[in-house]
């Protein structure tokens, strides 16, 4: 079984070199001129040469920031709401229309209204990253919220179980599969929303990084300033279906 | 199997005040009444088993003795108190094991969920943990995850989870009803032994006459649309009881019969 897992894994390289040799051999022909299209060797080196002065180093920090810091208030308030929605059905019927009216809103139509109130700042990027990945999880939390098996609330009113306890004990872990699958579809949304901030509020990141290099023709360097975007969003999103595997056992394991 | 003794020394003077007491218990749910005029004394101790045809309202019986229905007219009490809400010295198993247990927590972190709730220092839950999982057959399986357990061990665990709760009474909606005759067998007997060493009073729900007559003090027979009580019968068949001997004493087969018939007159 394994090794055919591995001839997977060789012909999915495979394809990558290929590709990754194509365009080095359509640079190579100058098929589109070497001022928008550097090689793969050229990328490179222009990805070596960032790290090397520290340049790119900060930039990617500073991306992984907007994108992390984001991510984890819009966690917070939105497993946090989506409890408070999920576990009460005057909170659902309250708070649904509100919810039902944000959610359709273009988060690139919230991005001037942010800029209006905090200024091309941090905090204007913090408040559209959040805004925008807020919503996986909410409604991801929400639905796991209203599909917890109704028997283990009986076993918890058998038990006297505190109304805190029944959200953090029985809850929470049985909507948890939902919750973690809205968390990485958020990942991919905060990824997204905080290049978007950088571009249009000139923030220190990758984003604005790729801009500049647009802008200057340094097409080397904005191929590097993409291929780093690219491979933040691939770690990211492996690191997290490995924290899900492991916090998700007892879902998988089975005779 | 051996070793099961005999489960009643109770001073008689308990023996006089009834634990789970119905009086004139009607039901309705949705419009049609479930449970009509029943009215039940369960002394402390006692085994008290409960029969019927399906539809009977067996599991709504069931459901009024632990508090989580609530009467019509008539009342519920527990020790003389009203029973109104669940209480955590009366124990419910379930028949779908399945839903009733934590998928996400270990078998030691189900038991623990009981414990946690009774308010037992951290401290001293191991141990604890240990024993009752002992207790039920499953010492070696503290580390598994309910998914990974067949139903007689998942059983086994809500069980354990249900002693736990230290409880008085342990009401039990026909708790082997999915499992393999071999299975149930087993489980029967361990259920004895384990009440023999609690003295909790058991409320029984079964379709299976033959449990019922097997475990029991006392069956009770539920009939239909709506549903009251057709027959009381005391089982005084020796303890310990031995699912060779017991099943072929012909007291039991007496005991069969007359539940048998009842049960065919009550469908028709």
């Amino acid at each position: 079984m394994n090794w055919a897992l591995t001839l997977w894994r060789l012909a999915s390289f495979a394809v990558a070199a290929g590709l990754i040799a194509l365009w080095q051999l359509i640079a190579n022909l100058k098929l589109v001129s070497p001022v928008f299209l550097p090689g793969p060797d050229r990328a490179w080196a222009a990805l070596m040469r960032g790290f090397s002065n520290g340049t790119l180093l900060d930039k990617t920090i500073g991306t992984l920031e907007h994108m992390f810091y984001g991510w984890l208030v819009a966690s917070v308030v939105g497993i946090a709401l989506g409890a408070m929605i999920g576990s009460s059905r005057a909170m659902r019927s309250y708070v649904a229309p509100s919810l039902e009216f944000l959610r359709p809103l273009p988060v690139s139509a919230i991005i001037p209204v942010a800029i209006a109130l905090f200024g091309l700042t941090q905090g204007m990027a913090l408040f559209v990253i959040a805004f925008g990945a807020i919503w996986p999880m909410l409604l991801a939390t929400v639905h796991g919220f209203g599909a917890v098996e109704p028997r283990l609330y009986e076993v918890a009113r058998s038990l006297h179980m505190s109304r805190l306890a029944v959200i953090f004990k029985i809850a929470l872990p049985s909507a948890s599969p939902d919750i973690i699958s809205g968390m990485r579809l958020s990942l991919t949304v905060s990824l997204i929303l905080a290049v978007v901030c950088e571009i249009l509020a000139g923030l220190d990141g990758l984003g604005h990084w790729v801009l500049l290099s647009a802008r200057a023709f340094r097409s080397a360097d904005l191929f590097a300033g993409v291929i780093l975007l690219g491979v933040i969003g691939y770690v990211t999103a492996l690191a997290m279906s490995m924290i899900e595997q492991r916090l998700l056992r007892w879902r998988t394991s089975g005779h | 199997m051996t070793s099961i003794a005999l489960r009643k020394d109770i001073p008689s003077a308990e023996l006089e005040k009834s634990q789970i007491a119905f009086s004139h218990v009607t039901l309705d749910l949705g419009g049609k009444t479930i449970i009509e005029n029943v009215s039940l004394d369960v002394k402390p101790g006692e085994f008290l088993c409960i029969i019927g045809a399906s539809g009977c309202g067996k599991t709504t019986a069931l459901r009024l003795a632990a508090g989580l229905y609530q009467p019509t007219s008539g009342h519920v009490s527990f020790d003389g108190e009203p029973m109104r809400a669940p209480r955590r010295d009366v124990a419910i198993v379930f028949q779908d094991y399945g839903k009733a247990l934590l998928p996400w927590r270990t078998a030691a972190g189900n038991v623990a969920l009981a414990l946690e709730t009774i308010g037992m220092p951290k401290a001293q839950r191991p141990a604890r943990i240990d024993e009752l999982l002992k207790k039920v057959g499953l010492p070696n399986h503290a580390a598994k995850y309910p998914a990974e357990m067949s139903g007689g061990m998942q059983q086994r665990l809500q069980i354990a989870r249900c002693l736990a709760q230290e409880p008085k009474a342990l009401l039990m909606d026909e708790p082997f009803g999915a499992l393999d005759a071999m299975t149930r067998q087993g489980l029967q007997d361990e259920v004895l032994s384990l009440l023999d060493a609690s003295k909790a009073t058991v409320i029984f729900v079964t379709h299976d006459l033959e449990e019922a007559i097997y475990l029991g003090d006392r069956v009770v027979g539920l009939l239909p649309h709506p549903g009251r009580i057709g027959i009381d019968l005391p089982i005084n068949l020796p303890r310990p009881r031995d699912q060779l001997t017991t099943r072929e004493n012909p007291e039991f087969l007496r005991l069969r019969r007359e539940l048998f018939d009842f049960i065919k007159a009550s469908e028709a």
